[in-house]
């Protein structure tokens, strides 16, 4: 468990600063008495590969696993794992040349560590990793990063030194956040089809001992694990972490009260009462990096390219009320940048709830109601088809909603649900006239995929120069003043224009034992399981 | 009948099963989005990256040539690799078939065990106490969603007398029988109970039926004793419709049981199909739906031979 997490003060790091004396205690007594036990945690998802480049879903499995040479903490900021310390200009890790137009980063490795093999983990590993990666016969959801680095450089066995061809703030994430390959293992091996698929070997906490296919993965201790806690006890303090793939949120919840799992991330709202009320369970709000949004196409109906509807739409919602229904746990926002983050505005224009402001800019553009309350103009009514996944149970709550708040001010929406593939496939392509979905970021995201002109994820077809730049700008420098000023223009001109509504920002729920100590959330895609080694139970 | 006939018939399935073939791929390559979709959400995987993926699973040739190329290599056992999970597809199906067999196959025999008794029992108790409680019960299973009854059995069994594991195969670390049998025990019971309420209701009406013959009249004229009369007589001859709808639900124990595999975490075909849809896993999706297929066409084939054996004047040359 990193050290850093125990200068700020709130209830949970209390209880983990608890944890660790305790752990001083009784380790003067002998052996520390929270060593050992076995965790069980539920699944909620069939696992298609435990390669974390390759996997589909987050990598929570994975993340037990595999390491990389920094992780976001619970704060979404980036620590030291594998490497010494997170470079930055400051710290001398990160040159940017003259032209601004490339950059070099060093990192020092740390040293002393083994692959759960006992094999030592060295720089070379760390450059293969990269190659291995960015070979276009690799077929990996994941190669954020990999084309910006011309080279890679391994002047010993303890630094990396890597050349990039532009300015890169978000270097950090992906590459040498997921998780470093082993190179001795793998080297000449087709890794579309190797057995690392299903048996990866790393340098993190637990290692994979038995993965069953459809049904559960068995994690080992790493025996060779490089961190010790204060007392220079050898973590990980668990002898076993198990993860059991349950697909039905409903058993999934009976496992629970039952005793057959001691965990579950992402539990659904609905199921948080009854669990919150049994005893020997506990209950934490982990705010994740994601925001709930209503999108506009604007290349679908000619009445959502009016601002006035837009506006209109934004009033008539009421997020609390949405928040409500959903159990009261989603936050209101009122911009696309979660609150987590430093550089999220609280200057944008507002669209607080107000149904008569709602029905007036529609009455002042023309919209008037017709017999059946919805409004027209032009003999074309305002009603439209609403995207949201088919499944998902808070999103479609929401939706629901969202169609009774419409009506109110004379607007019809019908739900036009997809799944799997092919909502992603409306999503991407713009198949949709209103979409209600979140997204999930990095701890460094890019807003420039998802509002930029050419954002892959801009299926809406928004497009506005000014924020292009912004974005642009926000993407490529490293001076945190000028990053952050320039998202929070961009915040500001985004709700102005208002392609996209932001609604809420839904926390995830955890359900653990509560004999499980030193665990601390992460609100980021490397999942709650990025520190394993830190959890024990309490007997 | 004749083993010639029975060669014939599966002779006659290859045409069949082609034809099958090609309606499931067509189908399948028309539903929205493909498998490639997942990656386009992600910046980094370039329009190259793709072209070369497309390349890989042979994705950027025109259908028919896919089709071609698919059904051959099939036909030969050659069954691809998964886009989902870079697994031969032959090994991910295999895997999954022990558990379904296992589930599916022991609910169908559990099920025909309890049906075919009950139904005899009903028709000839029929309009007394005993009839109308096996009715009740029956349309009891008939209409239960077997998800709502699942939650509360494993609330039961599993949370309140913590007697039977909620879900999944095995205890982790045990393999044993015992251990087994104890995470069948619900599952099971759950798929049979709606296959006993369904069948017992074909058996009644079809003994009602037969009950209420000339000939049974007769039999029971020249003083054949009352066992005799149902078992010997009317049973048999009251087979035939059971035995169709039977056979049809038999197909059942190889294409798998979504609602049930997904509710107690039961590693079977029908959920590799789901997640296999939602990913757009041709490979992984022809092949399940090929031997859903296959498993229909082929109880087909039983339920006809099983005519013949029950009532000799059924012959096929």
């Amino acid at each position: 468990m990193g050290n850093q997490k125990q200068e700020t003060n709130s209830a949970r790091q209390k209880r983990m600063v608890l944890g660790f004396s305790a752990a001083v205690l009784l380790s003067g007594m002998g052996m520390a008495q929270q060593r050992g036990g076995s965790l069980t945690v539920g699944l909620s998802y069939d696992i298609d590969t435990l390669n974390v480049y390759s996997t589909g879903f987050l990598g929570d499995v994975q993340a037990t696993v595999a390491e990389g040479l920094v992780a976001p903490n619970e704060k979404a900021e980036y620590v030291p794992v594998l490497a010494t310390r997170v470079p930055t200009i400051q710290n001398g890790g990160i040159k940017v040349a003259a032209d601004n137009k490339s950059m070099v980063v060093t990192y020092q490795l740390r040293p002393g560590v083994k692959w759960s093999d006992g094999k030592p983990f060295t720089s070379a590993d760390v450059k293969f990793t990269w190659e291995t990666v960015k070979d276009p016969k690799f077929i990996a959801e994941s190669k954020d990063g990999t084309e910006d680095i011309t080279s890679i450089t391994t002047p010993n066995d303890l630094t990396v030194v890597v050349n990039y061809k532009r300015v890169a703030p978000d270097f950090k994430s992906t590459l040498f956040t997921f998780g470093i390959l082993p190179k001795h293992t793998l080297e000449g091996k087709d890794l579309n089809t190797d057995t690392y698929n299903q048996m990866p070997l790393g340098t993190g906490p637990f290692k994979v001992t038995q993965y069953v296919k459809g049904q559960f993965v068995v994690l080992d201790r790493n025996p060779f694990y490089w961190r010790k806690d204060k007392a220079g006890v050898q973590l990980p303090y668990l002898d076993k972490m198990i993860f059991k793939i349950i697909p039905d949120s409903n058993t999934l919840v009976t496992q629970l009260k039952s005793g057959e799992i001691q965990m579950a991330t992402s539990v659904p709202y609905a199921q948080i009462p009854q669990l919150s009320a049994q005893a020997g369970l506990k209950v934490i709000k982990n705010p994740v990096l994601s925001w709930q949004h209503l999108d506009f196409n604007l290349k679908g109906p000619a009445a959502l390219r009016d601002i006035n509807v837009r506006k209109a739409v934004a009033y008539g919602l009421d997020k609390a009320t949405i928040s409500k229904a959903l159990g009261g746990y989603p936050i209101p926002i009122d911009t696309v940048v979660v609150p987590v983050f430093s550089y999220s505005s609280k200057t944008v224009p507002k669209y607080p709830y107000d149904p008569a402001k709602a029905k007036q800019l529609l009455e002042a553009a023309g919209y008037k109601a017709g017999s059946d309350g919805i409004r027209a103009k032009n003999g074309q009514r305002l009603s439209f088809n609403i995207m949201a996944q088919a499944g998902r149970s808070t999103d479609e709550d929401a939706q629901q909603v969202m169609i009774a708040q419409m009506k109110t001010i004379g607007i019809e929406l019908k739900p036009d649900n997809k799944a799997g593939v092919a909502l992603r496939d409306a999503r991407y392509k713009g198949g949709y006239e209103l979409y209600y979905g979140g997204w999930i970021t990095s701890a460094d995201p890019s807003y420039g995929v998802f509002y930029s002109t050419k954002g892959v994820n801009n299926g809406q077809g928004y497009s506005n120069p000014k924020i292009d730049a912004l974005l642009a700008t926000a993407d490529s420098t490293l001076d945190p003043t000028v990053r952050n000023k320039a998202l929070r223009d961009f915040q500001t001109l985004l709700m102005q224009d208002l392609p996209s509504i932001a609604v809420t920002s839904n926390p995830s729920m955890i359900v653990t034992t509560d004999k499980l100590g030193g665990f601390v959330s992460n609100p980021t895609n490397m999942t709650n399981f990025v520190n394993t080694s830190g959890w024990y139970l309490k007997k | 009948m004749s083993l010639s006939y029975i060669f014939k018939r599966l002779l006659g399935m290859v045409p069949l099963l082609l034809g099958v073939s090609l309606i499931l791929f067509g189908v399948l390559h028309l539903a929205p989005g493909g498998p490639l979709d997942v990656y386009a959400d992600n910046p980094s995987v370039t329009q190259e990256a793709l072209d070369q993926m497309k390349r890989a699973f042979g994705l950027d040739q025109p259908l028919p040539v896919q089709y071609f190329r698919w059904v051959t290599a099939f036909f030969q056992g050659e069954w691809g690799y998964s886009i989902r999970t870079s697994q031969p597809v032959m090994e991910e199906v295999l895997a999954r078939i022990p558990a379904t067999l296992m589930l599916s196959g022991s609910a169908f025999f559990l099920a025909l065990l309890v049906a075919l008794p009950l139904g005899i029992l009903s028709a000839t108790r029929r309009y007394t106490g005993v009839d109308y409680f096996i009715t009740l019960m029956s349309f009891l299973g008939i209409s239960m969603p077997v998800f709502w009854l699942a939650l509360m059995l494993q609330l039961l069994f599993a949370v309140q007398w913590r007697v039977l594991p909620s879900a999944g195969m095995q205890t982790i670390g045990d393999g044993s029988l015992p251990d087994l049998l104890r995470h069948l025990v619900l599952p099971v019971f759950i798929l049979a109970f709606a296959s006993v309420a369904g069948w017992s209701r074909y058996m009644r009406s079809s003994m009602v039926e037969i009950l209420s013959q000339d000939y049974i009249r007769t039999a029971r004229a020249k003083g054949v004793s009352a066992r005799r009369v149902t078992y010997s007589h009317a049973f048999r001859n009251a087979l035939i419709p059971v035995v169709t709808v039977v056979a049809l639900d038999s197909a059942a124990i190889l294409s798998g049981a979504v609602i049930t595999e997904t509710i107690f975490a039961w590693p079977g075909l029908g959920r590799l199909f789901i997640d296999s849809m939602n990913g757009r896993d041709y490979p992984v999706l022809m092949a399940l739906l090929m031997v859903g297929s296959f498993a229909l066409v082929l109880s087909n084939l039983i339920a006809d031979l099983a005519y013949s054996l029950i009532d000799p004047r059924i012959r096929y040359d």
